[in-house]
This record gives structure tokens, sequence and C-alpha cells, in this order.
């Protein structure tokens, strides 16, 4: 034993699999780096209110429309909020209260002043009234002339026919009230308290807050529609509640959670009102210049800014339509908006992408994006292939002949099975002949009766494979059953001399499944991948016919993989076409260079697998395909970045890999340089990653003392 | 003694018309070594690869142990899992280390566990003197050693009869000494086997009897002593030929 042990020990390449990956990692995450910000313009017009009082609360009706403030201030605008008048003082209290509706506008004081108008009536009512020791805090009209107040220790009273009536419950203090219609109505009060009426403010029950709300005050509600209502509290949350199934609006309430504030359930706010614009578009007011507003029910709540400092605060908002609104605010601020207050984006049309910095920061995303969608359809390509590649290429290899086959039994048996075939074959081809005589083909026109009987009824029709099968079928049972039937025992080949030619024909020679594997190598080789794209996903959609039922089978499925595969790969048709495309497409090549590799293992190799006993399969699995495997890494791995390299070809299914990326992206940049540099880049990083995958592979696996080795 | 192996009228023709060979029988009895000796291209390799059925014989019967194996409905992987047959160039797993050479059929033919095939392996490679390098691969043995293990591989599976095809004729001279030891030592133990070798000297000490084939056919065949007294003129013009070459 002179040989020294060292020698048998793996090779490592000098830079690892792991380091490599990193230097590619590291090159995407130059593609990220932060851009400049963008400019923004308030959505809010400074308007002169003509008065330097604290206004406390605005509304509208048409284009009409009141604000109210301290000491009895009422300052009208009638054309929409554009130019403002004094109104006459009624009062000298402070008007924070108002209510606008039916044609009729109300305005309060905390001490019980009401005063009362209807839009045809230029002049106020006063029909202020006695509460006792009750502060009112809030009012809502139900009709022209009929209201409902609500204030202090659950203070409540209705005025109807101009009848006062005390509708109050035993209770904490009640801050507001808002009615949907003549009967809907919610008001809402300290401690979490929400009562909701439906006869018109006659009676009231308790609903339950959101738990996270039961202790607040809750300051402003808004009964917007028969699908949502909302509420502030002040501590800077909001409260929702929407139609359910089994209940109405106003019966289950939800504690709004901010995504913009990090899932957090508190605005960190001095909210004073809140303003429905639509279903789920509102807008906040609160101390300190703090105008926000959201678009989407209230997940992303966004801080806009205002033409003013921050010293002012906003007292209430009115919407006259989804779009134009009117804050009024402390020293008689008045802000008037065309755009529900959104910031106007300053420049957004004319971003300069000339400038490299811009378009990588418009381009980046999309390009993450469509690397993400490439490496699926090729990570799930490369399995497919190599399954295939696998499976095909034992298939060609494998040895048993129809002769072999046939000679392990006794001619009745096998001429019994040619009659059986023959007969099989002939009721599935005759089966098949009056659909074949109804595509209307005639004479060379023949060669596409394939496509005609799998699809026979045109745009309208469904596939029908099974005739396609039955073709197949038909035609390889006849032939073979003709064959059996004039077996003699021999199963030998015969020689025809043809002008002095030699001449054989040996159908016994035939290997059944190197016959399928290499009808499929040589169609799908024979064939233009891009067709074959446009073919499996428009022609056979496969996307369709494996994808919608693969994922309703993992509908309900919540682990990480298995969800993964149904929303990113199952859900996307054209995801799933383009992997069978691929995956297809490479079995058919991956098959060839398998091959070649298992040809390349002496035969010797087999003779002793089956010499200790192992069957064919056993010696192919255990000894032939390891090695062959081996030999065949380098190859391979041109026929795996050869698949990446195809993916962009999925462009043309509309799949948002990164080509098709490259192209919305040179749409928009007109950049055509930078775009599809970028690209290329993008492929690169792709392809070299797996190429030193490959690499690390075939060191990894390197069977110790094969190979050439010349040393240094 | 009884017959292992009965081997009645062989005959083999390839696919390309080639007779190779042309009526073969012999019996091989129970302990019996023996050397099948013959010029390049007279069918004694053919005949051995026939005897397990890695070639199909044309003709003529093949027994083992009195039941006909080359017949269709003969479980081929159980017959030849009791035929330990030994490679010229040795064929060795060269992915596997020499222990899972061993190990592959014990495991995937006998079904055992990897513990007990483990076990029963390193019991054959102490045989042949070959346990010190089990966590080796091929590639980094000597011939020599190589042909140990091939040798270990088929005495692992216990088999009935041993099968040598020139198990010398790859190796460099100094490497024969310890494979022939191996193969001898076997002989002693009372292995039945059958070599087919050039190397006459073994042939003669080892073999309880020697068969001597030409063109397809046994030319003659007797006690190893007929290496001295050759009877017949082919035998004679053989064995000068080779003696010419030492």
């Amino acid at each position: 034993m002179i040989e020294t042990m060292n020698s048998e020990g793996r090779r490592r390449d000098p830079l690892s699999f792991p380091s490599l990956f990193s230097i590619a990692l590291m090159s995407l995450l130059v593609l990220s780096i932060p851009a400049n910000a963008q400019e923004y313009r308030s959505g809010w017009d400074i308007i002169d209110s003509g008065t330097s009082e604290d206004l406390y609360s605005v509304e509208s009706q048409g284009s009409e429309i009141w604000a109210f403030g301290e000491n009895g201030i009422m300052i009208m605008s009638f054309d929409g909020g554009q130019t403002w008048e004094l109104g006459e003082s009624l009062t000298s209290s402070d008007l924070t209260i108002s209510s606008s509706g039916y044609g009729s506008f109300l305005t309060a004081s905390n001490d019980g002043t009401i005063l009362v108008k209807s839009t045809n009536d230029s002049m106020w009512s006063d029909i202020t009234f006695d509460f006792g020791n009750e502060l009112i805090h809030g009012a809502c009209l139900t009709g022209v002339s009929e209201f409902v107040i609500v204030g202090g220790n659950g203070t409540i009273w209705t005025y109807e026919m101009q009848e006062w009536t005390n509708r109050s419950v035993s209770g904490l203090d009640l801050l507001d009230v808002s009615f949907l219609d003549s009967e809907r109505g919610i008001a809402v009060g300290e401690q979490g308290t929400i009562l909701f009426s439906d006869d018109g403010g006659e009676t009231w029950d308790y609903r339950d807050a959101p738990t996270e709300a039961s202790s607040s005050r809750i300051t402003d509600v808004e009964f917007f529609s028969e699908i949502r209502a909302y509420a502030i509290t002040d501590e800077g949350g909001v409260i929702k509640s929407s139609r359910e199934i089994n209940t109405a609006v106003g019966f289950l309430w939800n504690m709004q959670y901010f995504e913009s504030e990090g899932n957090s359930n508190n605005l960190g706010e001095n909210l004073t009102s809140i303003e429905i614009a639509t279903t789920n578009k509102f807008l906040l007011s609160g101390k300190e210049g703090y105008l926000s507003m959201s678009k989407d029910g209230g997940n992303i709540v966004t801080r806009q800014t205002i033409p003013l400092d921050n010293s002012t605060s906003f007292n209430d908002i009115a919407m006259i339509d989804s779009f134009n609104g009117v804050a009024v605010g402390s020293n008689g601020s008045l802000l008037l908006t065309e755009r529900s207050g959104e910031d106007e984006q300053i420049g957004f049309e004319v971003m300069d992408f000339s400038e490299f910095g811009n378009f990588v920061d418009y381009s980046k995303g999309m390009l993450i994006d469509g690397l993400y969608a490439t490496v699926n359809i090729v990570m799930f390509g490369i399995f497919l292939g190599f399954f295939l590649g696998v499976s095909l290429s034992m298939m060609k290899t494998s040895p048993t002949t129809l002769k072999e086959i046939s000679q392990k039994r006794s001619l009745t048996v096998v001429r019994i099975a040619g009659v059986i075939f023959t007969v099989i074959g002939t009721s599935l081809l005759s089966h098949l002949v009056p659909i074949i005589r109804n595509l209307g083909l005639d004479g060379w026109e023949y060669i596409y009766a394939p496509i005609g009987i799998i699809n026979p009824d045109g745009i309208t029709g469904d596939l029908q494979f099974e005739n396609f099968l039955f073709l197949i079928l038909g035609v390889s049972l006849l032939l073979l059953g003709i064959l059996l039937v004039s077996a003699n025992g021999e199963y030998k080949k015969s020689h025809f001399n043809i002008r002095g030619r030699d001449i054989i024909w040996n159908p016994w020679g035939v290997r059944p499944l190197n016959f399928i594997a290499t009808i499929y190598t040589d169609i799908f080789r024979n064939t233009p991948l891009i067709v074959q794209f446009l073919f499996i996903h428009f022609g056979v959609q496969i996307g369709a016919l494996i994808g919608d039922p693969g994922a309703e089978m993992l509908e309900d499925s919540s682990n990480f993989v298995l969800s993964f595969l149904r929303d990113d790969i199952l859900s996307n048709r054209a995801c799933v076409s383009a992997i069978f495309a691929l995956g297809l497409n490479s079995g058919a090549y991956q098959c060839e260079t398998i091959r070649g590799a298992i040809s390349a293992i002496p035969s010797g190799q087999m003779e002793a697998g089956r010499s200790i006993g192992l069957n064919y399969m056993q010696t192919m699995r255990l000894v032939i395909m390891p090695q062959a495997i081996r030999i065949c890494i380098p190859p391979m791995g041109n026929e795996m970045v050869n698949l990446v390299l195809n993916s962009s070809l999925a462009m043309v299914i509309g799949y948002s890999e990164l080509t098709r990326k490259a192209k919305l992206i040179n749409a928009v940049t007109f950049q055509v340089f930078w775009s599809y540099g970028m690209v290329l880049i993008s492929y690169f990083i792709v392809t070299w990653t797996l190429a030193l995958f490959l690499r690390y592979l075939e060191n990894k696996t390197r069977i110790p003392g094969l190979g050439i080795s010349g040393g240094n | 003694m009884s017959n292992v192996l009965t081997i009645v009228d062989m005959h083999k023709t390839y696919a390309g018309g080639v007779h190779a060979v042309r009526g073969v029988s012999f019996d091989v009895n129970q302990g019996e070594s023996v050397a099948i000796i013959g010029s390049s291209g007279s069918g004694k390799s053919t005949v051995l690869r026939c005897i397990n059925r890695l070639i199909e014989p044309t003709e003529g019967e093949v027994r083992l142990r009195g039941n006909l194996i080359n017949t269709p409905s003969a479980d081929i992987n159980d017959v030849r899992s009791r035929i330990g047959m030994v490679f010229q160039s040795f064929e060795l797993f060269s992915h596997l280390r020499v222990i899972d050479n061993i190990t592959l059929g014990l495991r995937h033919v006998r079904k055992m566990g990897k513990k007990e095939a483990e076990a029963e392996a390193l019991e054959v490679l102490e045989k042949v003197d070959m346990l010190d390098r089990k966590d080796a691969f091929p590639g980094n043995l000597s011939g020599g050693q190589k042909q140990r293990v091939a040798i270990a591989r088929a005495l692992a599976m216990k088999p009935e009869v041993m099968l040598f095809d020139e198990p010398t004729s790859a190796l460099d001279p100094e490497l024969i000494g310890s494979v022939l030891k191996t193969i001898r030592g076997l002989a002693d133990e009372g292995m039945t086997m059958i070599v087919v070798t050039h190397e006459i000297g073994f042939a003669r000490d080892v073999a309880d009897r020697v068969i001597y084939m030409d063109k397809g056919v046994i030319a003659e065949s007797g006690k190893s002593s007929i290496i001295d007294n050759p009877k017949t003129d082919r035998l004679k013009r053989f064995l000068s030929s080779i003696s010419e070459e030492d």
C-alpha cells in the first residue's frame, strides 16, 4: 500500500460557489440605490374668508356654503367657496356645531343657541332652547326643520313639528350625532359610547365599540352610506363600520389599523373631524396644521401639505362633492380644494430619463420583477427538462427489441396478441375515418389532419385529445398487430434484393420505448421554440388546462411552498405555459446529451452490474446513471444556460419576464441603450450564477482518480 | 461429486455471422477448478459469457445444478447472482468507494440492511487482503488491487461457481502475483471455478482440469498434466508458441 491517501481528497475550486454567488447578488443590489425625492405642491388653495375669528364648522348644500365660528360669526359663499361674505350676526355664542341636509342648514352653540335656515329662505330662525345645565355637543338634521341634539350626560332631544321631546338616555356625555336618513342615526360619546337609532332618534340602542377604542372619546361620527360609517377618537384613531353579510352598518365596529403607520391604530395626531368623500376616501383635519386623506378606507393615510404654517388648527372640512371641498380653521383660515386635498406631484410628466439616476430609479423595480419572473420559469423549466431528459434518455437507450419481447412468449400467444392488436387498431381507425373525412381535406392537406381532429370546431370548440390519441394508438396497434400475426417464430430480418442492392427490412429490431422517445425528441428538436411557446400557450392552453385546476386544488393551503406555487406559479397561466414550453423543449435536448453520456460509459459496467444480479433498471439507476450524469454536467450546463436565454421568448405569450419588462421600460423612457443594456446585465447575473453553480457541482461530484489531471 | 455446471453442445453465432463457438460440452464438478486456455479468438471468453448469459448462446444447454438456465422462463437475475464473474478490465463502479462496490449487490439483490452488508463486505475484503483500502475510490487503486476488489465483489454474493475472464491479462507482470495468489487461495478453499487464462503456469499448478479450445471447439481436455504432455499437435503448437514468447 504505497499510494498516498491525500490524492483521494476532493479538490475544491479556489473561488468557492458561495462567495461568487454573493458577488452576483451584490451586483443586483447596485441596481437598487435610492433615488432623488419627488417634489409636491399642496392640493389646497388659500381663500380670503373676510374674517379673522376662529372658524369652527362648515356645511355645504350644493354651491351654497356656510361657515360658523367664534362670537357667532357666520360667513357664506354661493359660488362653491371662491368668494365669501359676512352674514348678519344673530348671536354672540361660539357656533361650534353645525349640520346640513334636506335643503337646510343648522348651527348651534354649546349653551343651547340653535339657528336653522332653509336654502330657499335667506333668514335664520332662532330655535334656542334651554337644556337645563347640560351643554350640547352635536346636532343633526333629520328633515327640513327636524333635528336631533345630543349633549352631556346622555342628553338627547328631538325637534319635530316644532315640538321638543326629551329622548335622553342615562349615560356619559354624547359628543356627536349623524343620521343617514330620517330614520337611521348614530350618536357617539365618551368612553367608547356608540348609540344607534332606527326610528329617527326616538329610541336608542347601545352598540359595542371596538375593544381598542372602548375607553376613547369618540368625537366625530359620519354615517356616510348604507355600507359605510366612520368615526374618530381623540387619541387619533379611526373606527369604521361596514355592512356585513348579516348585519347593517352601525352594528359592528372595527378599529382601523394604518399600514402607512406601521400597522398602528393611532395616527398620533389631535384629530378634530372626519369628512367622507366616497365610501373609501376620507379626509381628516386636526390641530397643528394637520390635514390628511386616505383613498383606501384607511389602510394608507397620507398627511398632505398645506399652504399655511402649522400653527393653524383645522376644525372642520365640508366636501361639496367627491373632489371639491372646504376646510376651516383658526384665525379665519379657509382652504379650498378641487382634488380632495391631495398633493399634486410636480414635474411628473416631464421626468428627465436622460439622467441615468432617474432612469435606473424608474426601471429598477420593473427589472427586479422581471428577474424574479424569469427565475421562476427557469427554475421550474430546468426541473421539468431534467426529469424529462433523464426519462427519455433511459427510454432511448433501453435495449429491449420487439424480437426479445416476442421470443419470451410462445408463438400462439404472439399471434393471438397480433390478432387482438389488429382488431383494436382497425376499429379505432374506422371510428376516426368519418371524423377525418368531415374535416374537408383534399390530397396533401391530410398532413394537417392531426391538428384538425384535436380541434375540429375551430375557435369555439373544445380540444379533443382522445381522437388524436386514438389515431396514434390505432396506427401503431395496427402495424404492430400485422407484424405479430405474420410471425413465424424466427423473428429474422428480411433481405430484399432491389437492383443488386441489399435492402434490409427489420421491424423486429424496433425498440418500442426508444421509438416513442425518438418521436418526442424529433418533434421538439425540429420545430422552433417560439412556435412551441405560441402553440402550447394559445393553442393547447396548458396554462389553463394545468394551472387552473392546480390552483384550485391548492386553494386552502397556507403552507409557504404550496401557497407560493398557487399564487406565483399556478394562478399565472402564462407562467405555467412558459414552464412547460421551456421544460418540454429542453427535455428533448437534454435527452440527447444524457444519452451521449450513457454511451460513453463502458459496456463492461452494465455487464458487471448485471453479473452480480442487478436487473436492468437497477443497474441503470445505481451504476450507469450516476456516472453518466457526472460526465454530462458540462454539456448539461450548456443546455441549462440555453434554457435561461430561451426564456426570453416567453414574452411572446405575454409573460412579464425580463425582456418584456425591458420593452415596457423602453416604451416609457425611450432609453434604448440603457434599457436593453441593463437587461443584458441581469441575464448575465442569472446565467453566470447558474454556471458557477454547475462548476461547483462538477467539482463536488468529481470521482477521485478519474479524468485528466495534468498537474501544474 | 455432483455436477455444478453442465454445458451441452453450446453454439454461438454473432450477429455479423461469426460462428465463435461450435458445439462445446463439458461439466464442472463441485469444488473443481477448470482452466480454459487457447489462443485469441478461440471462443474461450464467449463460452464463459454464455454461461451467465451476458451473451445468449444460439444453441445448446447450460444447466446450473441440473436446472436449465438459458430459457426465457429462468430468473436470470437470480441465476447471475449465483454465478460470480470477474472481468479482464475489472469493471469496478468508479463512482463508489471500494466498500460500496461490494455492498451494492448485497443491498439491492440480497436485500440486506446497510450494516449487515458492510459486515459481510469487510469479511470478503479481508479475504482478498484489501481491508485497509476500503474507503478508497477505484480510480486511486493499482490494477492488482482493483482486480482483488472485483474478486471480492463477486465473492460477497456467495456464488456457487466463479467465472474468471482472463483476470490477469490487463495487469503488469509484477502485479499478477497478488491476484493469482488470491485465486489460488479460493481454489484451495474448494470454490468451484472456471478460469479463462493465458497463464499456463498458473493453469498447470492450480487447475484440476485444463480445457484447450481452438477455433470454437474443445481441441483437448484432461488433467492439468496434459500441459506437460500434450497429445494433440494443436496444443503442442500453442504451448510452444507461448514458451517462445516467454
